[in-house]
């Protein structure tokens, strides 16, 4: 096997694999796009690896470590949009930590106040476990 | 005039007791918020005793997940924003640090030299007065002090501290925004940024009666580093919008 086939493989897997995941409702069409481009990206490098070779001689590397800096590359910009999405979900997380928090403090001063109410009224009160 | 007591409180079962009665001696319109952020101990019900004896208002939010100091706190000021009519929200420790009779001082500082966030500093009182931290600790405190101090022009002397007064200013940008973890030197440095005015009065300060730091040993290092790029990096941005 050689390093075209390789990506070829690898191209078809990557495709094969983000549907089935889109299809089960497990990733998501936005990020479905993103590792679609990928997985062309690896096909296309497998179709045609005279790109390759060419793109390494202009860079006066050789064409192992044009594969290995192309597939680095890669993995660093996929990382750093994880690491942005899980940003933005912290802040969510958070935010809707803090709502849930101040949304339980009301609901036990209305049951409190309610209490009172039914007390004062002489009806018996309900208790919460 | 309504104020708010900020108190974050994580694992402080014993502390807390001593701390809402030390704060019992405000006058009339200081109400106190004890923010129990997703203690695993009995924090949360002790507050909830406490709120049931206390002189004064005190409400309790219960954070169900631990989410860190500067979350807690926040929460405090978004409590503030969201019942309104609050003037200052002081934050204050729970794990008895903080002398409440310097609650008076800070405020007064506010009203007098119309400041945005007044922060009670350890190191403007004689140097026998109070605790001061350690000297691994006071190290950083310095540099904190002379990164800020040098970034923005405006001279403080203890970043670090949790003991603060925010005016309506402060505290309602705070409610959009605040720093999460080690968010003291943080948003101090933000105010000065984006023009809200800052300042310091002399307060001392108690060792820590229950609980543990936020910053542990090996986290030293870490909070260093982040705090110094956090406020470099802010210094790097457009001045923000403030609350009006």
């Amino acid at each position: 096997m050689n390093a075209e086939l390789l990506m070829l493989v690898g191209g078809s897997a990557a495709f094969v694999l983000t549907l089935y995941w889109v299809r089960s409702r497990e990733l998501h069409e936005k990020y479905a796009v993103v590792w679609m481009t990928l997985a062309s990206l690896l096909l296309l490098c497998g179709c045609f690896p005279q790109a390759i070779m060419s793109f390494a001689e202009t860079a006066h590397v050789s064409y192992p470590s044009m594969v290995l800096f192309i597939a680095l590359a890669a993995i660093y910009s996929f990382s750093f949009t994880v690491s942005v999405s899980l940003t933005h979900q912290h802040q969510r997380n958070i935010r809707l930590t803090q709502e849930t928090a101040m949304l339980e403090y009301r609901i036990r001063q209305l049951e409190m106040a309610l209490a009172g109410q039914s007390s004062a009224a002489g009806k018996p009160q309900t208790r919460r476990k | 005039m309504k104020n708010l007591v900020i108190i974050p409180a994580y694992n402080e079962e014993a502390a807390l007791p001593r701390t809402i009665a030390s704060l019992q001696g405000l006058p009339q319109g200081f109400e106190l918020l004890v923010v129990n952020d997703g203690s695993r101990d009995k924090t949360g019900e002790v507050a909830q005793q406490l709120a049931g004896t206390s002189r004064l208002p005190l409400h309790v939010i219960h954070l169900p997940v631990n989410c860190g100091i500067g979350v807690a706190v926040q929460t405090g000021y978004l409590f503030a924003a969201t019942r309104r009519g609050y003037t200052f929200a002081i934050q204050f420790d729970a794990d008895g640090q903080h002398d409440a009779s310097y609650i008076l001082a800070l405020l007064a500082a506010c009203e007098k030299h119309q400041l945005d966030l007044c922060v009670g500093s350890r190191f403007l009182t004689p140097k026998s007065a109070g605790f001061r931290s350690t000297f691994a600790r006071r190290l950083g405190i310095r540099f904190f002090a002379w990164l800020i101090s040098l970034l923005s022009g405006d001279r403080v002397t203890d970043p670090t501290s949790g003991l603060r007064c925010a005016g309506p200013r402060a505290w309602a940008s705070f409610a959009c925004h605040y720093p999460e973890d080690y968010p003291e030197p943080e948003s101090l440095f933000w105010c000065a940024r984006n023009g809200l005015r800052i300042g310091e009065t002399p307060v001392c300060m108690h060792e820590r009666q229950g609980g543990i730091s936020s910053i542990h040993r090996w986290g030293i290092a870490y909070y260093m580093l982040k705090v110094s790029l956090s406020i470099v990096l802010d210094r790097l941005r457009a001045r923000e919008q403030t609350a009006p």
